[in-house]
């Protein structure tokens, strides 16, 4: 049975073999993504730098995405694979819209990604794929993958250049991690925590991570995914909590008086 | 066979308080991937007012101690005088740029506490850290060093606080340690901490995790 | 054998344009789309293949499946501890949760037991992905068995599925060293398969980077009469020494337990917690024998 179609060829078939290790496709563009599950919102974020080695290509590039009314994706490793991974997923969710009139469920977005990253074991997209938005129950949600499609859900996950410096942190904080609640106090439960918290704790981890990695700063973009009817009083009105934040509603994809997205962004040091 | 510092694994992490230092290590003792040893203490004491640890290979770090534990010897002989962090962590330099082209593999953390003196009545609390052939920081937060290395920059960045009276910096610091080497397959396995101040030392063993 | 491999490494006419490489099927959108990659027939297609001479080499070059190239850029989680044996309430299957990529722990949560139906497991070790696809893939194939047989399929049928499927891409990459236990008409069934085409039917195994810890607790304790208790016993117990010495093992032990009725869930066990127990255990077993602990000193106490 024949499996692939004989691929053509972009080199020259008499090439030698032995110089086939000039065909190197992928590069890295630093940056850092990072997401976190609450009751009932989540918030996607991921910061704006776009690096190649030593040297910064642009202080502003998008890592972070809206995909529906209730589905955020982050991107990270090399920008070009994830920027058409992105292209392509948002042009099978149109597909799927115009199909059967509703958004993808963000559970069936993940299984999707899988089979779509799955789709280039051999010739793998080199992108860290993390996606955010609220389940069909209401809760936050939040997928992580590696760059060959293998998935799981989770309360947070920090991937990308800083992952190492950032997670051990939010499994401290996230998760509660080797802390012990005082005699007689209440238990901590994870994936509970107030948006006000969470929005903090993440400034505080792309803080952090700009001083010590270098392939981290310039700007913070965090999405914001709220539950239907879900209050936006702890978000909206607290720009002038934080110096230079600014907070923008983006408008429905679907039809309206949904999921509501939110667009918070702030500057990170430029050094 | 990989990098001599990823060999044996471990971690150890200095933090500056309000008049206070500390510094712990973990007490895990590979060889690759197999845990060998969880009672392998990468900190010593050169007095009740300066410690160090040693995390990189186990067999330099042994050496090593025995090294510098021959030369404070000589020079508190000498000098007839306890030998300061600062001084010690100029010694300790110069022991691993002796070997600047077959270095040992390690990469020490210094902390202690300066003694008043008639030039300098209140020193502050002193933190140092070099890389494997010496070259010296002295930082006036933390530092850190091992394969959590950058797990640790992580934690304590978002954790570490300025002027930490020495319970709260016991909890930061212990934190830090026990949430870096968690996420490292290398270092964990126990740890021990030290909080030194003027009048004591405390010294804790943490339950950590152990897998 | 490696006729796929030859038709890669060869020299090769271009059969399509540029862009039907991906996405070219109609029935790929709508409810008519199949599992991702595989055309509706069940055949698999469209797997995206670099455009080189040697695309087995490209990819070795690039990605770091298991810490063997620890330069590629791309790290594919990996390393693992899995056992399952059979006795006589049934097939006791254990593994545990850690997944790392060099020294970093990417996860401790991760599902290293597939559940591919009520009746079938398969467990996790090597490239992630590999067994989550093509695990899921095998769940597929059994129920459309189930339809059109009528029946359910046997433990030694769906194994040959999956052996046979990543047979096809023999040296092309795919990592996988997994076990499928289940129940069928034959009884309890269990089964080591691999990618590269291994499949082998026995009583107990254990796969992964922590395997020999694991082994060595296991084959202490194992015994084909062992009461449902003291198997569970064993396969957490095992799972934990091996968390405990390898360190790229650990984190959390899942425990499942197949009988006639298909699987059952039994829990999920913190591998330090569960250590300092069995520690605590041995350790007042060694007092009461009249001999001195491993180690001394109660944690957290002030020594100094």
């Amino acid at each position: 049975m024949a499996l692939f179609a004989p691929p053509p060829m972009y080199a020259d078939p008499t090439m030698a073999a032995d110089k086939q290790h000039a065909f190197n496709p992928y590069s890295e563009n630093g940056g850092s993504i990072l997401a976190i599950a609450g009751a009932d919102f989540t918030v996607i974020a991921g910061d704006t730098r776009q690096s190649e080695g030593y040297s910064i290509q642009t202080r502003y590039a998008r890592k972070v995405w809206q995909l529906t009314d209730r589905c955020v994706i982050a991107t990270n490793g090399f920008a070009a694979d994830g920027n058409n991974f992105v292209k392509r997923i948002k042009q099978r969710l149109e597909w799927y819209e115009h199909a059967h009139q509703k958004q993808m469920s963000i559970k069936a977005i993940a299984r999707l990604t899988q089979t779509m990253l799955y789709g280039n074991r051999f010739f793998p997209y080199f992108a860290y794929v993390i996606l955010g938005g609220i389940d069909e129950d209401g809760t936050g949600a939040v997928y992580s993958f590696d760059p060959i499609g293998s998935y799981e859900r989770e309360a947070c996950r920090a991937a990308g250049a800083a992952q190492s410096l950032i997670q051990p942190f939010l499994d401290n904080q996230i998760y509660f991690r080797n802390q012990t609640p005082a005699p007689g106090a209440e238990p901590f439960v994870p994936g509970r925590l107030p948006l006000s918290t969470v929005l903090g704790l993440v400034i505080d981890s792309f803080t952090s991570a700009t001083e010590r990695e270098i392939a981290v700063g310039d700007g913070l973009e965090l999405y914001v995914v709220m539950k239907k009817g879900r209050t936006t009083d702890d978000l909206v009105g607290s720009d002038n909590l934080i110096k230079n934040m600014q907070v923008q509603e983006l408008g429905a994809l679907g039809e309206g008086g949904s999921e509501r997205t939110f667009l918070v962004s702030l500057p990170l040091k430029r050094d | 066979m990989g990098s001599p510092m990823e060999y044996n694994g471990g971690s150890v992490v200095a933090m500056v308080g309000k008049d206070c230092v500390a510094i712990a290590t973990d007490l895990r003792l590979g060889q690759q991937s197999i845990g060998v040893a969880y009672n392998f203490d990468k900190v010593v004491a050169v007095n009740d007012k300066l410690y160090y640890g040693l995390p990189g290979l186990a067999t330099d770090v042994y050496s090593l101690r025995e090294h510098l534990r021959f030369r404070v010897n000589m020079y508190r002989m000498k000098e007839e005088r306890e030998i300061t962090p600062k001084t010690f962590t100029h010694l300790v330099s110069s022991s691993l740029y002796e070997k600047r082209f077959g270095p040992w593999f390690i990469e020490p953390v210094v902390a202690g506490l300066p003694q008043p003196t008639e030039l300098d009545p209140h020193p502050k609390p002193f933190i140092s850290t070099m890389d494997t052939i010496g070259c010296i920081t002295t930082p006036k937060d933390f530092a850190v060093a091992g394969t959590a290395a950058d797990k640790l920059y992580g934690a304590a960045e978002g954790l570490w606080e300025p002027d930490l009276e020495p319970d709260d910096l016991f909890e930061t610091i212990s934190q830090t340690l026990l949430n870096a080497v968690d996420r490292d397959c290398l270092s964990g396995w126990g740890a021990i901490v030290h909080v030194i101040t003027q009048d004591k030392v405390v010294t804790r063993r943490l339950r950590s995790r152990m897998d | 054998m490696d006729t796929l491999v030859r038709q890669l490494s060869r020299p090769a006419v271009p059969v399509h344009g540029e862009d039907d490489e991906a996405y070219g099927n109609a029935a790929e959108w709508g409810s008519m789309g199949g599992y991702g990659n595989l055309s509706r027939t069940g055949a698999i297609s469209g797997m995206t293949v670099p455009r080189v001479l040697d695309p087995i080499s490209f990819l070795a070059t690039h990605t770091d499946n298991l810490s063997t190239n620890p330069e590629a850029k791309i790290k594919l989680a990996h390393g693992t501890t899995c056992l399952a044996f059979k006795f006589r309430g049934g097939i006791i299957v254990a593994v545990d949760s850690r997944a790392s990529a060099g020294s970093y722990i990417a996860s401790g949560t991760v599902k290293k037991v597939i559940e591919i139906n009520p009746y079938l497991l398969g467990t996790m070790a090597g490239g992630a992905a590999d067994c989550q696809y093509w695990e899921t893939y095998l769940g597929i194939r059994c129920r459309l068995y189930e339809l059109r047989n009528k029946e359910r399929i046997s433990v030694a049928a769906a194994s040959k599925i999956l052996t046979n499927l990543v047979y096809q891409y023999k040296g092309m990459g795919l990592s996988m060293g997994t076990m499928i236990a289940g129940w069928d008409k034959t009884g309890p069934a269990l089964f080591y398969v691999d990618s590269d085409g291994q499949r082998i039917k026995g009583n107990l195994f254990s796969v992964g980077s922590g395997s020999t810890f694991a082994y060595g607790v296991l084959d202490q304790g194992y015994s084909y009469d062992l009461s449902d208790e003291e198997a569970q016993d064993l396969g957490r117990r095992s799972i934990i020494a091996a968390g405990h010495r390898d360190g790229y093992s650990g984190n959390t032990c899942n425990l499942y337990h197949v009988r006639e009725n298909g699987w059952e869930f039994i829990g999920n066990y913190d591998v330090s917690q569960e250590w300092y127990k069995y520690n605590e255990k041995e350790k007042k077993a060694l007092e009461h024998a009249g001999k001195a602990g491993v180690q001394g000193g109660s944690p957290m106490a002030v020594e100094a």
